[in-house]
């Protein structure tokens, strides 16, 4: 073979991406569209104006990681909700074992994905923090 | 033994057992949600069906049908799964499916069948019941929304418990679950109805919310409250003991626990633990370091016999071995006791003189294998709850003729043929010394007596003891006397209990050799089913005694530390669990005593009253954290491992003492079971234990009797005009002063009450609730009174357990107080 023709083929797909739709994205002007069922950052979901999870502690118990922190406690009306609900972004995977064990539907994945920060206490999601915002 | 087949499986199977029983011992699951081992038989789950073929194929309950020889059974045919799974199927139509938030998830029996036979659909439809749901109670969480009604909680409370507080109310499909005439929960809460529900229809309410049942670890131990020695298994979550769970296979209980060992663990935890030494600075007391701390201690200790101390009977034989030979080898002291003196005293004093050695000749299992209980003194259901079903199951089980014989009366005396004789206080041992006129007289004794040491003498000292001159002091009648004496001396086995204690002043040496008399008399000592069982009321009570820490050749005992302590002789007290402040008597003697002692060292899990006055407090940690044996009251010697890491800095008073004695120059033991190796060597009855041959049951200590006659001397009562006689004692919600640390005793029993007849209320016109000023000649105590039908007429009983309302401000240790109340 010539040695100039693979020269040339590879400059012509060169050429050719100048004119095509471009693969990389100008992060952050640019955004990504995240996927329906994208694992990101977990969300506790409100329903009637307070958190809908009941402290089962079937998250806790599923994770792979033992990132998440559960805390039981009865409310003024008997009912059990969690006081205390934390996950340790640190040590979480995203597989969502936790969202597929809630049995109450009170846990989602969200499409949160820009999670760096600067200190590690930062990475501990608390209960404020994780519930759905309105 | 006879001869079955399951499921095409041969298997044998004892006599008298239940198709289902017969099942499990083989190895073959059967699933039931209505049945307990210590429960009869019921059948009202039907989940326990199964097909006999000579029963025509039929479906047939099998923990109610006895199994009988040459019976072909299958346990899982596809009809019996499809009656199974419809059984499950009526039961979800109306259990709420809220086990998210229920606590019983993970541990119900209902979520495990669901589970196992996939009912995941219903063919029926229904609501869902609106029964009120009971959250007040703080110990039993009722929501009979859950019930299955299996009835075990009817059943366990009316069988062993024998209070009856549940039962089925309303019928058909209104039926449920409550107290009589709905009304809120009044019991003992022991919790054996929490224990052995089956779904989350009775709950601990101290655990609630707590933690889920797969997350805690169980460790088993030994319970810290009385001397029973009842195996406990500890529910630990993230270095916190969160509760206790219910194992039926555990002791001779089978997991039977009483209010104290189920709900009462919540002082290990406590926030109010003493986490780190404090030393006395300026007047106060403040946070140190160990090294300082025990620096100062040790160089304390160097007095010789100016050194003297005081130990609780809860720390375990190892340390109280170590902590004696610190005392005779580094320190040179011979003046160390525990429990006051007096609370020993039975053993050490009594039975020594009586039957050669300082502990029971009989063993909790006599209980049931006996045909007679002469229970003298105590109700066991409030001394010692578990020893108290006992009684409870072999008195309806098997028949066992019950005599009581105490100055009041209790839920003993409730029990089905209990004959319940009450005595004025002080007047037990004349009342046990005419007995054993009595059986003389009426040539009930048996034959071996007339030989034994001290024979003669007896029966001259007996000779004052007629049934009817005691009947005069005593307030029972000769005829009573005579019938009791001729009961206990014809039954064929027959066993005395009495209790001893810190609030038991009465009990002493003389009670004792009275009682060992009766049995000696008889010939009712050594045998199964027979002899005198001691009571002891901390739960290593019986291991401080076999360990000798009490004093002996020329030791001052605890009263006589304390007022040589006043005196001066007695420069450094170590002070190692006790509280003599509360518990001991004569509350003014102790406080000046504590005082006056120059140098006051206290070692303990809290600030107790005690510990307030010291000039260093060391914090020592519980029974859940540390290695150790205990001695229960039937000299069961039992080991526990540290289910939790040591709460702060605390450190078990076995390291306390090891870096004192080696800061005194001597060598410490590495570990507790060096320690234990040197207690086999030198201890009788415990050659040849080891920590792994004791494993999770123990071992029994065997007990080597020599039966003398001893002539015990009766008490003299003075009765005042117009006075009450004070009776002291344990009430049934605690033990010693450390369950004033554990919430759920606290819950049902926080306060200290003046219990009386109600004839003295209506003379001194006081109600229930009212606030009663108690005075003796040493001083006078405020108290809510509490009028009950128990308390014969002229004689008040207070409950010593509560710091706030010392009982021992107007006790000073004898055995009957003359007290008078007013308003």
């Amino acid at each position: 073979m010539n040695p100039i023709t693979p020269i040339i083929n590879g400059m012509s797909i060169t050429f050719k991406h100048m004119f095509l739709k471009p693969v990389t994205l100008q992060y952050p002007t640019e955004r990504p569209k995240v996927a329906a069922r994208y694992r990101g950052l977990q969300g506790l979901k409100v329903s009637h104006d307070k958190a809908k999870c009941v402290a089962c502690y079937l998250c806790p118990t599923v994770c792979p990681a033992k990132c998440i922190t559960v805390e039981a406690a009865e409310d003024a009306n008997h009912d059990k909700y969690a006081s205390k609900y934390e996950i340790d972004l640190l040590r979480c995977i995203f597989c969502g074992y936790c969202v597929e064990a809630c049995p109450v539907d009170a846990l989602k994945m969200t499409s949160e994905f820009e999670l760096a920060s600067y200190s590690r206490k930062d990475f501990i999601y608390s209960k404020e923090r994780l519930l759905e915002k309105q | 033994m006879v001869n079955l087949t399951i499921n095409d499986k041969q298997v044998t199977a004892p006599k008298d057992c239940t198709i289902y029983e017969a099942a499990k011992l083989n190895g073959i699951k059967i699933p039931i949600l209505c049945h307990d081992k210590k429960l009869k038989p019921f059948g009202a789950c039907r989940m326990c069906l199964v097909e006999v073929e000579q029963m025509k194929g039929r479906q047939i309950p099998s923990c109610t049908t006895p199994a009988t020889e040459g019976m072909i059974i299958r346990t899982d045919t596809p009809e019996i799964i499809k009656a199974r799974k419809l059984v499950l199927e009526l039961l979800l139509l109306n259990h709420p499916l809220d086990c998210p938030v229920c606590d019983k998830g993970g541990d119900c029996d209902l979520q495990n069948l669901t589970y196992d036979y996939q009912v995941d659909s219903n063919r029926f439809v229904d609501s869902k019941f609106q029964h009120e749901i009971d959250y007040n109670n703080p110990l039993i969480e009722r929501d009979m929304n859950r019930c299955v009604l299996c009835g075990k909680c009817v059943r366990i409370c009316d069988e062993i418990v024998a209070f009856g507080a549940l039962t089925f109310i309303d019928r058909g499909i209104e039926t449920k679950i409550g107290c009589d005439f709905e009304k809120p929960l009044d019991c003992e809460f022991c919790g054996s109805c929490v224990s052995v529900c089956p779904v989350g229809a009775l709950l601990a309410r101290p655990f609630k919310h707590k933690a889920r049942f797969w997350a805690l670890t169980n460790h088993n131990s030994v319970c810290g409250y009385c001397g029973t020695g009842c195996n406990l298994t500890l529910g630990v979550k993230d270095n916190k003991v969160l509760t206790t769970v219910y194992n039926e296979n555990q002791g001779f209980h089978k997991g039977q626990l009483c209010v104290r060992g189920r709900f009462g663990y919540q002082f290990i935890n406590s926030e109010n633990r003493l986490t780190t030494p404090l030393i006395r600075k300026n007047g106060r007391l403040t946070e140190a370091t160990w090294d300082e701390a025990l620096e100062i201690v040790a160089t304390r200790l160097k007095g010789g016999n100016s050194v003297a101390a005081l130990a609780t009977p809860r720390l375990a034989n190892e340390e109280l071995t170590l902590f004696k030979k610190m005392m005779l080898d580094n320190i040179g002291s011979k003046n160390f006791d525990n429990s006051a003196g007096y609370a020993h005293a039975a053993l050490t004093e009594g039975f020594v003189r009586s039957f050669g050695s300082a502990a029971s000749s009989a063993s909790i299992l006599d209980i049931q294998k006996s045909d007679l209980l002469l229970v003298v003194k105590t109700d066991t259901y409030e001394t010692h709850p578990v020893i108290g079903f006992e009684i409870n199951m072999g008195v309806k089980n098997k028949g066992i003729k019950l005599n009581i014989l105490s100055d009041k009366r209790g839920k003993l005396s409730k029990l089905p043929g209990a004959n319940t004789q009450v005595h004025i206080p002080g007047a037990e041992v004349a009342v046990l010394n005419a007995l054993c006129n009595s059986i003389i007289d009426q040539k009930l004794a048996d034959d071996s007596a007339v030989s034994l040491p001290g024979y003669p003498e007896l029966v001259k000292a007996l000779a004052g003891f007629t049934p009817e001159t005691v009947a005069a002091t005593s307030g029972i009648t000769a005829e009573s006397i005579n019938k009791l004496a001729a009961d206990y001396a014809s039954a064929e086995k027959a066993l005395i209990l009495f209790p001893t204690g810190l609030g038991y002043a009465g009990h002493t040496a003389d009670l004792a050799t009275a009682v060992a008399n009766l049995a000696i008399l008889t010939g009712k000592f050594g045998k199964e089913g027979c002899g005198v069982l001691c009571l002891s009321e901390k739960n290593n009570s019986q291991g401080a005694v076999d360990m000798g820490f009490y004093p002996r050749e020329g030791g001052m005992n605890a009263l006589q530390i304390l007022d040589a302590c006043t005196s001066g002789t007695v420069k450094t007290l170590l002070v190692a669990g006790e509280n003599p402040l509360t518990s001991y008597p004569d509350n003014a003697k102790v406080k000046a005593a504590l005082d006056a002692v120059e140098f006051l060292i206290v070692s303990d899990l809290f600030l107790t009253e005690t510990a307030e006055l010291a000039d260093i407090v060391l914090p020592a940690c519980s029974f859940a954290e540390k290695e150790g044996t205990y001695t229960s009251t039937d000299r069961r010697v039992q080991y526990v491992k540290p289910a939790i890491n040591k709460i702060g800095k605390s450190k078990s008073d076995f390291e306390i003492i090891s870096s004192l004695i080696a800061k005194m120059g001597g060598t410490p033991p590495v570990t507790p079971a060096v320690q234990f190796a040197e207690i086999s060597a030198n201890t009788p009855g415990y050659e040849s234990m080891t920590y792994a041959t004791l494993g999770n049951e123990g071992a029994f200590a065997p007990v080597s009797i020599n039966p003398v006659f001893v002539v015990p001397v009766a008490a003299q009562i003075t009765a005042a005009q117009g006075k009450l006689a004070l009776v002291t004692g344990s009430v049934l919600y605690h033990n010693g002063t450390l369950s004033q640390h554990g919430e759920g005793p606290v819950h049902v029993c926080p306060d200290a009450y003046v219990e009386m007849s109600r004839a003295d209320a209506i003379s001194s016109s006081i109600n229930d609730n009212d606030l009663v000023t108690v005075s003796s000649s040493s001083g006078s105590l405020q108290l809510k009174a509490k009028v009950s039908l128990r308390i014969p007429e002229g004689v008040v009983f207070i409950p010593y357990h509560f710091p706030a309302a010392p009982v021992n401000k107007i006790w000073s240790g004898s055995a009957v107080t003359m007290v008078s109340l007013s308003k």
